[in-house]
């Protein structure tokens, strides 16, 4: 494990089967956009949380949402703490973005794209 | 704290005034619910005395000042010649000066559910020791739990605040949430934020009925997931969003509400309420993980249970209670405190649940969280109880249909888990009382503690 992930394993607490399951690849796609670990991670985990959820598709079962929940809810907190509030806003806009279009059965852009332009927002 | 003059004329030299309506008028203007009323004269020939209202008593009380403190009997306060600076109008009124040290310049009453606290015979007297005067007031001040006008204010600002931030979302997202909202609730955690966001020394009521609408919408967004996860049909008296709209409804609503809220917290440009609500969400969400994972090992242990409620309850009531008081910019002694107020408070409203799941008279279907594997405080002592334990704990291995449940309801009450359970939980809210006792809380420390009780002491 590099030094780079081992600073970012307590953020991994109870998500560590997730990492060798996609959110590794995930983390990495964003990490060469931005610069920032705790940023790319956040963007991960909530992209990571929101297919795990199944929104906009069909219903996880139960386990998995409360998975997928537990991933936004870290990833907001990470925002939280490590972001900008520009930063914060866009994802906040982002997830509003994609549920709404989920609720109205509309189709939405895609996750990665939004929240790779969220990340941005701080520029 | 309330403060204001109460201001009256007087038509004669000695005279008592009942000032008693006018207090209780104070009183239910504003909305002081349980606390002290504090009365002080602003002159110094005016008192005030606490006695019956009987014309012949007042009379006989009239004559005691007089042989008490006689007119004109050679005070030298009323040598003119010897006094310096003095009016041209100047009274002579020596008596009338020595008559009020045998009165008080000021009173403090009690007032318990809005109700001045007096005997029988006892009305509030001010007393007129130099009259007639066209002008004479009193300050009063009042202090304690303000708990109707003021209390309907707050929560009616939090729910034009919640209409409000409906009115603008998208039709489907909004229309779901809107019947959850509407359906009611006790709007505890959005009255915490209020209550500690008037402490510290920015204290702005919109901002803190922003804050807490916000919080309030982030919990009903975990309710609607929790419904989904548990399987349950109804929520306050109404089909839950899962039941109604299908899961995938469920799961876009509950996932709009967490981002619309977070953001809605963030852009109040706190950096230590995001950070606290933050927080509370993702130990609610990692607590629900633990919470189904234990449902293998139902009705699990108390150490289980503790963690799991501190994580999915408690977390958001200290969150509410710790951001509030952060909006307002207290100190972080005060934030400390209230911190571990609504974990104590947050924890014991939990325990008062599991006992209400018993209740036949609660509105609530009996055994609810029974039939749902939910962990529950009273089912666990009653599943270590040595008589009724082992057929409890047989029961729950097996398929739980409405026989075993309420099976497993009347065990349970024949035990003394519930009030094992009631006692635990009133112990809590008064070590989170005791929170408050090393903390300034600007006059809002009953107001707390009426909040703790009442989410202990209910039926529903």
């Amino acid at each position: 494990m590099s030094v780079q992930i081992r600073v970012l394993e307590p953020e991994l607490d109870r998500l560590e089967g997730l990492w060798s399951d996609g959110l590794s690849d995930t983390y990495h796609a964003y990490l060469d956009q931005i610069d920032q670990p705790k940023l790319a991670l956040a963007a991960a985990l909530i992209e990571v949380g929101l297919r795990l959820q199944g929104l906009g598709g069909r219903a996880a079962p139960a386990t998995t949402l409360l998975m997928g929940d537990l991933c936004l809810a870290r990833g907001s907190r990470l925002l939280a703490d490590h972001a900008p509030l520009a930063v914060q806003v866009a994802f906040a806009r982002a997830i509003e973005l994609l549920s709404s279009k989920a609720a109205s059965e509309e189709p939405a852009p895609p996750a990665r794209q939004l929240l790779a332009a969220s990340l941005g927002a701080a520029r | 704290m309330s403060a204001n003059r109460l201001e009256f004329a007087t038509t004669s030299a000695t005279e008592f005034v009942d000032i008693t309506s006018r207090i209780q008028e104070e009183i239910s203007r504003a909305g002081l619910r349980n606390g002290r009323v504090h009365l002080q004269s602003l002159h110094t020939t005016l008192g005030l005395a606490v006695n019956e209202n009987e014309p012949l008593l007042l009379s006989d009380f009239k004559g005691l000042l007089e042989r008490l403190a006689p007119a004109g009997a050679g005070y030298e306060h009323d040598d003119f010649a010897r006094r310096f600076d003095i009016r041209i109008d100047e009274p002579v009124n020596g008596h009338a000066h020595c008559r009020q040290l045998l009165l008080s310049p000021f009173a403090t009453l009690m007032v318990e559910d809005e109700q001045l606290v007096l005997g029988r015979w006892q009305s509030v007297f001010a007393v007129e020791l130099d009259g007639p005067r066209r002008h004479r007031a009193l300050a009063i001040q009042l202090e304690g739990e303000f708990a109707t006008q003021g209390r309907e204010t707050a929560e009616s600002l939090v729910e034009i605040e919640l209409a409000r931030q409906l009115m603008v979302d998208p039709e489907p997202i909004a229309s779901p949430m809107r019947r959850l909202v509407e359906a009611g609730g006790k709007r505890l955690r959005p009255r915490l934020v209020q209550l500690t966001s008037a402490i510290g020394p920015r204290n702005d009521p919109l901002r803190a009925a922003e804050l807490a609408a916000a919080v309030e919408l982030l919990h009903n967004a975990t309710l609607i997931h929790d419904d989904y996860v548990d399987e349950s049909t109804h929520r306050r008296g109404r089909p839950t969003v899962a039941a109604a709209e299908g899961p995938e409804r469920a799961i876009a609503v509950g996932d709009y509400y967490f981002a619309k809220a977070t953001r809605l917290i963030a852009q109040m440009g706190n950096a230590g309420v995001t950070s606290a609500v933050a927080e509370a969400l993702e130990a609610i969400c990692a607590s629900q993980i633990d919470d189904v994972a234990l449902r293998g090992t139902y009705p699990g242990d108390r150490e289980s249970y503790m963690r799991v409620i501190r994580g999915k309850t408690a977390s958001l009531f200290s969150a509410a209670c710790a951001s509030g008081a952060l909006l307002s910019e207290a100190n972080s002694d005060v934030v400390g405190a209230l911190r571990r107020y609504g974990d104590l408070l947050g924890t014991a409203f939990q325990m008062a649940d599991d006992v209400i799941d018993f209740s036949p008279t609660s509105g609530k279907t009996v055994g609810l969280d029974i039939k749902q594997r939910v962990l529950s405080l009273p089912l666990i002592y009653a599943a270590e109880d040595r008589v009724v334990g082992p057929e409890v704990r047989s029961l729950l291995a097996g398929s739980l249909g409405d026989a075993e449940v309420g099976r497993v309801t009347e065990l349970v009450t024949s035990t003394d888990a519930l009030a094992r359970v009631r006692e635990e939980a009133r112990s809590l809210v008064e070590a989170a009382v005791r929170e408050l006792d090393a903390v300034e809380l600007d006059g809002l420390r009953p107001a707390l503690v009426g909040v703790a009780r009442s989410a202990v002491d209910r039926s529903s």
